[in-house]
């Protein structure tokens, strides 16, 4: 039986009178992708900041390698690596800088240099960071979040703003990490990814837990959860979220004219 | 330790490449001291007297650096930093953002000091100033001024909800501070009225012990200044962190 690094239980949040995560319970394993998914303000970003300890659930329990990651923040980062859904650096401050910065708050840190060339981002390191297309500045988040060696990854929004070569690159890249034993937990939007990388699927609906387990597993809530005429084999995952995720007003040229 | 060098250093950096911060600590009150002794020289302060003008301006301009790092640079970085969500960035580390801010403060200490040796320096090579007081008595002197300014600044970012209202806040009591407290403009030039307004700003008591201890005066002559600063350090510091602890960081 593999130890829990992340072990998640009926975690609430609210904002004021906003239920933000309502009863959420899960687990993560070494060498395991859980793929958090839902809809804008569904609460996977704000699941996963109680997670990095950002943020103080209302109840439930969070222990990430055995500790409340609220109370006990810096410990639990020296295992841990974040990418933030959005991350700012500080000003004028150069690439090469901002990796040196990160590679000295921990004992063991990562071959940035090495990180830097296989990430595309050589050349740029001594640009300054603002001056980073989206893009670069995503790929330099996703390499501070690997500084610390982590034996946990939490990803939010991992490939957003990424082309589509470098986010082929990226699933191999954490297709590896997670091999050597990484647990990962990744929030998207992008269902093609999920479906090449995750091994379990958190679905969040409003911030309730609507569905957690595998992928064959979604595939068949999916199924008890549509009319049977409208139900097909073998279809993406991206096709089986939308047969279930709330409908959203469509864009008219109503509107516009 | 080193950790926390490599942060002051980086940070330190950061502070050079600030035109504006870099300009008001290290040059502008260098400025100052250039234009009133072009006009005045260190003669005495009126005709008889034992104090001269460049040895009461010197400590005056001191606490205007002080003021600069304290009231400008330190807070506007604070608040800058909380707004853009780079001390959220720097929470998801190991090292957290309270280093990161102990850093901040250390960096401002010591470009305070850069500043200050520098308008020494000057005041010596070029008006030969008098410094009467001792070693000991001017760094006290210059730690209760310090203190004071920065605590203030660490008071206005935690009241500001943004870098605007916070900017409005530091702004409007610096330069209040800077031409009422003698920092700029002799305060002997002022009517009654002024020194009343000018005795409640904690600046104007930092001018008035800097200059005191400059002059020779022992710091027990200055118990007044040092328990006033003293006290706005302890208060500002003490309701800007019940105010910080309150704030949304994410």
């Amino acid at each position: 039986m593999p130890q829990t690094i992340v072990q998640v239980q009926n975690l609430n949040l609210s904002y004021k009178s906003v239920k933000a995560v309502q009863n959420v319970s899960f687990s993560v394993t070494p060498g395991e992708i859980l793929a958090v998914i839902g809809q804008n303000g569904s609460g996977k970003t704000s699941t996963v900041e109680c997670i990095e300890g950002l943020r103080k659930p209302d109840s439930g329990s969070i222990e990430v390698f055995g500790k409340d990651p609220w109370l006990h923040r810096q410990e639990v980062y020296k295992e841990m690596g974040v990418q933030l859904q959005e991350a700012e650096y500080p000003p004028k401050i150069k690439v090469e800088e901002q990796c040196r910065l990160f590679a000295s708050f921990y004992d063991r840190p990562a071959n940035w240099e090495l990180l830097l060339k296989q990430l595309g981002l050589e050349e740029k390191r001594k640009r300054p960071v603002h001056k980073l297309s989206g893009g670069e500045k995503q790929r330099l988040s996703i390499l501070l979040s690997l500084m610390g060696r982590p034996k946990l990854l939490v990803l939010d929004e991992l490939t957003t703003g990424l082309d589509p070569e470098v986010r082929q690159n990226m699933w191999a890249g954490f297709g590896n990490i997670k091999e050597n034993g990484v647990a990962i937990i990744m929030v998207s939007h992008y269902l093609d990814e999920v479906e090449t990388l995750a091994d379990k699927i958190l679905y969040l609906e409003k911030g309730k837990q609507k569905f957690l387990g595998t992928k064959q597993g979604f595939r068949e809530y999916v199924k008890s959860q549509v009319p049977q005429e409208e139900w097909e084999e073998n279809l993406p995952l991206e096709r089986l979220y939308l047969m279930i995720a709330p409908k959203t007003t469509g864009l008219t040229m109503e509107g516009i004219m | 330790m080193n950790q926390f060098m490599v942060i002051s250093n980086m940070e330190l950096r950061l502070y050079v490449r600030n035109f504006f911060s870099f300009f008001f600590t290290l040059v502008f009150p260098l400025l100052m001291l250039l234009l009133f002794g072009g006009i005045y020289g260190n003669t005495p302060i009126y005709e008889g007297a034992d104090s001269k003008m460049m040895d009461i301006c010197v400590p005056a301009y001191s606490v205007m650096v002080t003021g600069v790092t304290g009231l400008m640079s330190l807070p506007l970085t604070l608040s800058d930093y909380k707004e853009k969500k780079i001390y959220k960035r720097f929470d998801a580390t190991p090292v957290g953002k309270i280093n990161i801010m102990l850093a901040q403060v250390f960096v401002n200490f010591i470009m305070t000091l850069i500043g200050i040796s520098i308008l020494l320096a000057a005041g010596k090579l070029l008006y030969n100033i008098q410094i009467n007081g001792t070693f000991l008595s001017v760094c006290i002197s210059l730690l209760f001024s310090i203190a004071a300014m920065f605590s203030m600044g660490f008071l206005f970012t935690a009241i500001g909800q943004d870098v605007r209202s916070t900017n409005l806040l530091c702004y409007l009591f610096y330069f209040i501070m800077l031409f009422l407290s003698g920092a700029t403009i002799p305060d002997m030039l002022f009517p009654e009225t002024m020194k009343k307004i000018a005795d409640i700003l904690p600046m104007t008591h930092a001018v008035d012990l800097m200059q005191g201890i400059f002059a020779g005066d022992a710091l027990g002559m200055h118990s007044k200044e040092l328990l006033i600063l003293g006290m706005t350090t302890a208060i500002c510091t003490a309701t800007g962190a019940v105010l910080y602890s309150k704030k949304d960081w994410t």
